[in-house]
């Protein structure tokens, strides 16, 4: 539906010479156009079919008066949207595209965030950052009552979900908690330990499960952002302080840090690999070589008979890419790599690949995060 | 420091047999933190599976006998209102029910108490009638409330483990055991239809559309390197490391 269709007859006409004659010509000579950098023809409309191809930046989406809303709760931590953000603004926008479409999406987020209209919300709305869960479902409650939102959609973890359930309660209405699969007409849940599931018309309030439906890829929407009349504040009585602490990278588990940076066998310092990490403000992992060595300790091991990572992103220093080890970061969305050998299979697979002597990367790398000159 | 440990009907996912969650055997680790004899609390008529829990820390059970297929919302609630409990422990989610994780919060909008969820740590605050709850955040970040108590306090997975079971324990401990006067109040639970379930590929998490090679450097000098990783680094949100954003 989001991917851009081929159409064989426009990319005939693009061929067409214009000949006059009863025959019409094609110059098959020339590139076809929405090949190659340039944007693929999308299926023009039945009537007046045109070969012009798309301009190369998809403009601006608006919708002025959607004729319903979706909202959508994202959490963003540190102002950018996570992969399960993006799914939460995906499903809204299939729910608001359904049908006759023009709806509009309404994004909620407790501070500013990047990237929102790209993720497709068409309205923001900012909560206070720092507001505790309670306060924040009053204020949303209020909103649902002001704009009747036709749906609510979570993401089934964290505050996202604290919230679904506290605004279930305070509307007094369903929750269809921990969706698995969401079309316009149906949603449906798991039920008693994945061996049943139940599906219904997506009602009000939804909250989603992770890696379940697909991010918003089309044209960019506006995400204006709408003023709030009423800014919550924490007024709960029973909470009497609220302090938040920032996870440390260097004592987190390897399954629940976002950010690894990792040793294998062509790296010799560890010294400086220890250093290193600290200053990334990632976590240290390593190879089964390494661990096995007794250079780091084997809660550190990545791969098939370490941990599998949930991480973003993972840092590899003179790490080959054995298969075993790949297992473990296949969820990774960014891989960096440094090796000496331009053919190691963690060149292969990374997103950015240095081939490089580590020993001399990492002084380097901790020259330049210590403030150093360039 | 009275504390309550709400126990569901779990089911074993691959057995089907009733068990401990361990998310409540986790919760009652947390409970035994701030009280020494903490108890636990389960409607419905089979114990098979929740009297595990005394192995792992409880000293007493409560058990409301109440049909499994009805709503043991308001049974519940009437006897948290008779025990007055300082702190009520639950889970995130039950496991083999309908896994809605309703349950607490519409017991604290009963009772009238305040709810906080995903707590990892709690340990008693500095006044009386306090608690000092730890929540689980994204990325090992935490956040530390207080909160005045009674209250209720849903647990995360990334709480500390359950305690080792020992089986004299679940022998000596007590099991009491209350009749529900009339199922007059309790409704039925909402029976949705249900259906074998299909299951659906997740999304798989691959690297979208990184071609092998297109960010190919061979032997670039290491401070360039190093640029180029932390440039890399920051345009992918990952990190952000203060004043290098002016390459
Ligand atoms: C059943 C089984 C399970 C396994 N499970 C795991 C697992 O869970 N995790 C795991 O990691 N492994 C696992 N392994 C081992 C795996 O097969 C590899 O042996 C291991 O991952 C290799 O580690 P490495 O890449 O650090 O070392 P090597 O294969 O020795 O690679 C070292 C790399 O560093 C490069 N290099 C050398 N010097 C430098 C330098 N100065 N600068 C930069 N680069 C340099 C080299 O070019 C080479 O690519 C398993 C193996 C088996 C059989
Ligand atoms: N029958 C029950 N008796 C006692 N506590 C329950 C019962 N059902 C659910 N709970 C509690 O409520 C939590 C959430 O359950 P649920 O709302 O069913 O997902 C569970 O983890 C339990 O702590």
């Amino acid at each position: 539906m989001s991917r851009p269709r081929r159409d064989p007859r426009a990319e005939r006409q693009s061929h067409d010479v214009g000949a006059t004659g009863s025959r019409p010509r094609y110059d098959r000579s020339q590139p076809l156009p929405g090949r190659a950098g340039v944007p693929p023809i999308v299926a023009p409309a039945r009537s007046g079919m045109t070969t012009q191809p798309q301009p190369a930046k998809p403009e601006l989406r608006i919708v002025d008066e959607p004729a319903f809303l979706v909202f959508a709760v994202v959490e963003a931590p540190g102002g950018r949207l996570s992969r399960f953000d993006r799914q939460v603004l995906g499903a809204a926008r299939l729910l608001a595209d359904a049908g006759d479409g023009g709806a509009g999406v309404v994004a909620i987020a407790s501070h500013s965030v990047e990237g929102l209209g790209e993720a497709g919300a068409d309205r923001v709305l900012l909560f206070t950052a720092e507001a505790m869960p309670g306060t924040v479902a009053k204020a949303l409650r209020q909103t649902v009552d002001a704009l009747s939102p036709r749906h609510v959609l979570f993401a089934e973890t964290g505050d996202s979900a604290d919230l679904a359930r506290r605004l279930a309660i305070a509307l007094d209405e369903p929750l269809l908690a921990n969706v698995e699969h969401l079309t316009s007409r149906q949603a449906v849940r798991a039920i008693r330990n994945g061996r049943a599931e139940i599906a219904a018309t997506p009602p009000r309030l939804i909250s989603l499960g992770e890696d379940r439906i697909k991010p918003y890829e089309a044209a960019p929407c506006e995400a204006r952002a709408l003023a709030l009349d009423t800014a919550p504040h924490n007024d709960d009585p029973a909470i009497l302080s609220v302090e938040f602490i920032p996870g440390d990278p260097a004592s987190l588990a390897l399954s629940e840090t976002d950010f690894v940076v990792s040793a294998g066998n062509g790296v010799s310092d560890f010294a400086a690999f220890r250093d290193l990490a600290t200053h990334l403000r990632a976590t240290p992992g390593a190879s089964r070589v390494v661990c096995d060595a007794g250079l780091m300790p084997r809660a550190a091991q990545v791969g098939a008979s370490g941990t599998v990572l949930s991480a973003d992103c993972y840092f590899a220093l003179g790490i080959s890419g054995a298969p075993q080890h790949l297992q473990g970061i296949a969820g990774c969305e960014h891989v960096i790599a440094v090796n000496t050998d331009l053919h190691a299979a963690m060149i292969e697979r990374a997103g950015l690949a240095i081939v490089q002597d580590a020993q001399l990367v990492m002084p380097a790398l901790l020259q330049l995060l210590r403030g150093g000159e360039r | 420091m009275k504390t309550t440990v709400l126990l569901s009907h779990a089911r074993h996912p691959v057995s089907d047999r009733p068990q401990l969650s361990r998310l409540e055997a986790q919760a009652i680790a947390l409970a035994a933190e701030v009280d020494e004899a903490p108890s636990g609390l389960h409607a419905g008529r089979n114990e098979t599976g929740v009297v595990a829990a005394l192995g792992h820390g409880l000293t007493a059970l409560d058990r409301l006998d109440l049909a499994d297929t009805t709503d043991p919302l308001s049974a519940l609630a009437a006897f948290l209102t008779r025990q007055r409990f300082d702190l009520i422990l639950a889970g995130r989610r039950g496991e083999g029910g309908h896994e809605t994780g309703l349950l607490p919060y519409r017991l604290a909008a009963i009772l009238g108490l305040p709810i906080l969820a995903d707590a990892v740590a709690i340990t008693p605050g500095a006044a009386v009638e306090t608690l000092v709850v730890d929540q689980a955040m994204a990325k090992g970040a935490r956040r530390r409330v207080t909160i005045r108590l009674p209250a209720i306090v849903t647990v995360h997975p990334l709480a500390p483990p359950p305690r080792p079971f020992a089986y004299g324990p679940m022998r000596r401990g007590t099991i009491r055991r209350h009749p529900v006067d009339g199922s007059a109040n309790a409704a039925d639970l909402d029976t949705a239809e249900e259906r074998p379930h299909r299951l659906r590929p997740k999304l798989m998490r691959q690297s979208a559309g990184q071609a092998a090679g297109a960010n190919l450097y061979v032997d670039p000098t290491p401070e360039e390197a190093a640029r180029l990783i932390l440039a890399y680094l920051e345009a992918n949100g990952i990190r952000r490391y203060g004043p290098l954003n002016d390459r």
